[in-house]
């Protein structure tokens, strides 16, 4: 094969692989010890600490040691420190390579092995109930995927939301256990862990908003995971606070990926109707069909107003009124602070009045909306509403802003109250949020001549003044 | 925190169990037909694929996605599910989730050219090769009707390709690893990268399933060292594959492996020369029975 003499000819593999087997028996107990930690935390009592998660699942491979090990000649571990100074030299002419995460691939469950408990919620893309594991007495959530009886097989989007969750391993991503199935083709359940509370409901109960340093750790989770997703070319395009999940020890996971999809460089073709009208950016609204991660970007704008107001931040009640009630917050754009917004399909039909601003920077925001915010806070604010998706900041930027830095400090997530769970009841969770829209519509074209006619959108609340809905 | 964003960069893979028992096997398919059998829909998707216009790393992600489908006791039988309409569901698939998905239309006009023993081009389905002048329309082209059909089952496969999988669609490819690592190592040379993509594309062939017991870093580097010896072309002198996190032995092993490609796929068109190879259930079945009747003569 080679001229040169093979590496391993001189060594002795018996002994090679006892130091390999050394190194992965202290590597299990590391992590034995560090999942042992972790359940006593959880302080479950049902399970004695020993036990792991269905680890023989595959698609739990990242969350238990796994159960079985593939033999490199090379066990490469960062335990270089525990190395006795003789060994150190033989070590050194070794290089250390790289091990790639094991992961298998297995047949999915049956939905059996489940016992169901109560509904949680029903949204736009399934049912989810609290469940228990037959086999560990874990509770869980069960999410039953909608198919409906589609030309194209296997909806997209549920592929997509299985693809990504599977791909977005991070704490502040809700884990995606396995998919099972049940006796019919079309029955899919994910099988996620179990949340007790949603931010939505969350603060729809709240009688006062969460403290300012407590929505600097709520944003900080929050922004930190989509980074993350970013990272991973992962849009999620439904960021609202009813899909950021929460636990009793104050984590906070981001959740429903049924919009969620890869992005690539240059970006495909993508469909304009995503995101919840709430939390749904200018450039959608009117009809990029090129956009990017800065829509979820502005979806983090409305969610943190949403936490300093405990009120969605714009209410709209169809997409013309939405667009009204941006500008009405942001002021209307203009060529200087959103070049080229013209030229969107749904700009064509804008009527604005003249505008004096001749900075390219987003204006900040009327600060008489947000009278506790300190001036760093309306600063990121601003800029994570600003209309031209150019100027908003990238998850990164956004976690460096100096808001986070000044005092109040960011509250530490064990010091987080603890609520009263909705979703371990029986109650169901009743969101007033608008749903996301559903995949394969067609995108509306729409006229935006009465966003500053002669009727405002906002005042009539029917879909009748300047609105016009022409399909195809 | 390191290891988080390799999930991008690498695979599930196969376990041993999944490599020595698979549900073919389990249900009496002879291993040397059960491999025929696998290469040649992995060549079946290859054509597909190019007659679709995907490119190629969705093809790739597709022949890799027919791969595991059949590994494994839980995995399909060659005696249940016909190789074709693996290979055309797990490309169907493997374009949805891409960026150029494609309709089940085209997909299935696509397979019923490819599947025509009087048009086809490919050796394993007309063993007299491409006719000269087109056949009778009706050999290969789908009727309305049995579109309808076809669909179904298309659709109905993918669901259970899915299942097979848990849902684990992800398919991380070598090709970009490796001209990554060509720019790293400084071998510009054009046709050194040409050979690179050439071994790769091939050892999706492989009868050692190199894409599914291997990650694409080593795959990457085997078919750099590899087109670099056969080009002539000098790469460091240093012990540089293990910079690309792969040691001497998996190197060697994939080194052999690629080489021995060419060999396998001669032999294979020598054996099956003048025959075809059963992609369907019921082709495979008068196969094994053929085949159950020599023994028996003898």
């Amino acid at each position: 094969m080679s001229a040169s003499k093979s590496r391993w000819a001189d060594e002795d593999p018996e002994t090679e692989a006892i130091i390999a087997q050394k190194k992965r028996e202290k590597e299990e107990k590391r992590r034995a010890k560090a999942e042992k930690q972790r359940q006593l935390e959880e302080a479950s009592k049902a399970r004695t600490a020993t036990q792991t998660d269905g680890s023989a699942q595959s698609l739990n491979g990242d969350s238990g040691p796994p159960t079985k090990r593939r033999r490199l000649s090379n066990d490469a571990t960062p335990a270089d420190a525990e190395v006795p100074e003789g060994e150190e030299q033989a070590q050194k002419k070794q290089a250390s390579l790289l091990r790639f995460p094991v992961r298998e691939w297995g047949t999915c469950r049956h939905v059996d092995n489940f016992e169901r408990l109560n509904h949680i919620e029903e949204g736009s893309y399934g049912w989810v109930s609290r469940a228990k594991d037959i086999n560990t007495g874990e509770v869980v959530a069960l999410k039953k995927l909608k198919i409906q009886s589609s030309p194209d097989g296997f909806p997209v989007t549920g592929l997509r939301e299985i693809q990504t969750l599977l791909e977005a391993r991070h704490q502040n991503v809700v884990f995606l256990r396995e998919v099972v199935m049940g006796n019919q083709m079309d029955d899919v359940y994910l099988v996620m862990d179990f949340l007790e509370h949603d931010l939505k409901t969350l603060l729809d109960e709240m009688r006062e908003p969460f403290l300012p340093s407590e929505i600097k750790t709520l944003l900080l989770q929050v922004v930190g995971g989509l980074e993350f997703l970013h990272d991973q070319w992962i849009m999620h395009r439904d960021l609202k606070t009813s899909n950021l999940l929460m636990n009793n020890r104050g984590e906070i996971k981001i959740a429903d990926f049924g919009m969620a999809r890869y992005y690539g460089d240059p970006p495909p073709k993508l469909t304009q109707l995503v995101v919840t009208l709430w939390y749904r950016s200018p450039e959608l609204l009117l009809g990029a069909d090129k956009y990017g991660t800065e829509v979820d970007m502005w979806s983090i704008g409305c969610i943190f107003g949403e936490l300093l107001t405990k009120e969605p931040l714009l209410q709209g009640k169809n997409e013309v009124d939405q667009v009204s009630k941006i500008f009405e917050l942001t002021g209307p754009p203009n060529s200087q602070i959103w070049p080229g917004f013209r030229s969107l399909p749904n700009a064509k039909s804008l009527r604005l009045p003249q505008s004096s601003s001749t900075s390219k920077n987003p204006p900040l925001l009327p600060r008489s909306r947000f009278p506790y915010l300190t001036n760093a806070g309306l600063n990121l604010l601003s800029e994570l509403l600003a209309l031209n998706p150019a100027s908003r900041p990238t998850a990164r930027q956004c976690l460096a802003h100096p808001y986070f830095r000044e005092d109040p400090r960011p509250k530490p997530k064990e010091m987080f109250p603890t609520f009263p769970s909705k979703a371990g009841m029986e109650k169901r969770r009743r969101h007033h949020t608008p749903e996301a829209p559903k995949h394969g519509q067609a995108a509306p074209q729409l006229d935006f001549a009465g966003v500053f006619g002669g009727a405002t959108g906002g005042d009539t609340g029917e879909a009748g003044a300047g609105f016009t809905l022409r399909l195809g | 925190m390191a290891t988080t964003g390799l999930k991008q960069l690498s695979n599930a893979l196969a376990t041993l169990d999944q490599i020595s028992n698979s549900s073919s096997s389990i249900d009496g398919v002879p291993s040397d037909l059960e491999m025929s059998i696998r290469c040649a829909g992995a060549q079946l998707t290859q054509a597909a694929g190019v007659l679709l216009g995907l490119s190629q790393d969705i093809i790739a992600q597709a022949i890799v996605i027919f791969t595991r489908f059949w590994l494994g006791a839980d995995g399909g039988s060659l005696r249940i599910y016909s190789a074709k309409d693996v290979s055309a569901a797990s490309l169907y698939l493997t374009a949805k989730l891409s960026f150029l998905p494609t309709s089940p239309r085209s997909v299935l006009n696509v397979y019923t050219l490819l599947l025509s023993q009087d048009a086809s081009p490919l050796w394993f389905v007309n063993p007299r090769g491409a006719p000269v002048q087109p056949p009778a329309p009706e050999t290969y082209v789908l009727s309305e009707g049995g579109y309808q059909a076809a669909r179904l089952t298309l659709l109905r496969i993918e669901s259970i390709i899915l299942r097979a999988l848990g849902f684990d669609t992800h398919v991380a490819l070598p090709h970009a690893i490796a001209l990554t690592y060509l720019q790293t190592l400084g071998a510009t040379k054009p046709g050194v990268a040409r050979r690179v993509v050439e071994h790769l594309n091939a050892a999706l062939l492989s009868p050692q399933l190199l894409y599914v017991t291997h990650q694409p870093n080593a795959l990457a580097v085997a078919a750099i060292y590899l087109a670099a010896r056969e080009e002539g072309v000098k790469l460091v002198d240093a012990n540089w594959w293990e910079v690309f996190d792969v040691d001497r032995e998996e190197l060697g092993f994939l080194v052999v492996a690629m080489r021995s490609l060419e060999g396998f796929v001669r032999k294979e068109t020598e054996q099956w020369k003048g025959k075809k190879i059963p992609l369907v259930v019921d082709d495979l079945e008068s196969e094994i029975e053929r085949r159950r009747m020599m023994d028996e003569g003898e």
